[in-house]
């Protein structure tokens, strides 16, 4: 019986605050910002109690920390993301071509 | 070519190995950022031309790796630069998707996460995808159908972690602009990477 009312009053604060706190849209834009800026103490609150009822919201700041981290990780050791790789031998020749008349 | 090549390897250019030693790395270096072939291409030439005449400065104080990838930076900024004064971002210009749709639902919940959109728990760590090399050809699948201004900012905060400032001096844009774009990119690019590889990893 407690628990069932504990369960109840749970999901009427979860309802209140996702009718009360900004949107799911709004909360992205300030996930992003959170890593251009410092969020002001009342934007850091109400992430804060927007991500402690929403997963979703959790997942998308979890999931941009990934994204970040991987990527400059891959700032010094370029991946073969394109073309297979290395120059093309076209590409080579041309600019051997080149540096040979220069040097 | 100087006589002395050969025996003394060090003190004269020879950028037939550096091509061979370096081509390859200063392209994909290149190429991850511009995401262009011709582009790198030019940007890589471009490097071991600077680097012939500036060889004299050179001289053994780094290794020739570092130098030759510090002067391909300034020619990655360089590129964007241009790109940047040719087209200035005007009032209404494109930063990118605003995908609104993500956020479109026919209940009361309005402006939270269509279920169709909304994030799901990645089984990836940062470590993981790092080898995987057909993560990086999605990576940059997904980032190509975006602006391309808004892309160069995504990559040069994201992967090179450049700061704001720095950034907007590149692209000649504002701050305010530069937050929407690397905001629309992160939203398109996270969705993007869901669709095509989380998903399909499973």
């Amino acid at each position: 019986m407690a628990l069932k009312l504990y369960d109840k009053l749970k999901h009427s604060i979860r309802y209140w605050l996702l009718k009360t706190l900004p949107t799911c849209q709004q909360t992205v834009e300030t996930i992003s910002q959170s890593m251009e800026r410092s969020l002001s103490l009342e934007e850091r609150i109400k992430l804060k109690l927007h991500l402690w009822i929403c997963a979703w919201c959790q997942w998308y700041l979890e999931h941009l920390q990934i994204i970040r981290e991987t990527a400059r990780a891959k700032a010094d050791e370029p991946p073969d993301s394109m073309s297979g790789g290395g120059l093309s031998n076209e590409a080579r020749e041309r600019i051997r071509r080149r540096l040979t008349n220069h040097s | 070519m100087n006589a002395t090549q050969g025996e003394f390897p060090d003190e004269s250019p020879d950028p037939d190995r550096w091509l061979d030693d370096h081509g390859d790395y200063l392209f994909k270096y290149a190429v991850f950022r511009l995401r262009d072939n011709t582009a790198a291409e030019d940007a890589v030439q471009e490097t071991f031309l600077a680097a012939l005449r500036a060889y004299k400065e050179f001289q053994g104080r780094a290794s020739e790796r570092t130098w030759l990838v510090g002067i391909l930076k300034h020619k990655v900024v360089d590129h964007f630069r241009r790109a940047g004064r040719e087209a200035p971002l005007g009032e209404e210009s494109d930063e990118g998707p605003e995908h609104r749709e993500f956020f479109e639902r026919p209940d009361p919940w309005q402006g939270h996460w269509n279920n169709d959109y909304a994030p799901n728990e990645w089984h990836a760590t940062p470590a993981e995808l790092i080898e995987r090399s057909d993560f990086w050809k999605v990576f940059n699948d997904c980032l190509s159908p975006l602006p391309e201004r808004t892309a160069s900012a995504f990559t040069l905060r994201e992967v090179d972690g450049l700061n704001s400032e720095e950034i907007c001096d590149i692209l000649s844009i504002k701050v305010n602009n530069l937050w929407v774009m690397l905001h629309r990119a992160r939203l398109h690019l996270r969705n993007c990477l869901e669709l095509n590889w989380f998903r399909r990893e499973e």
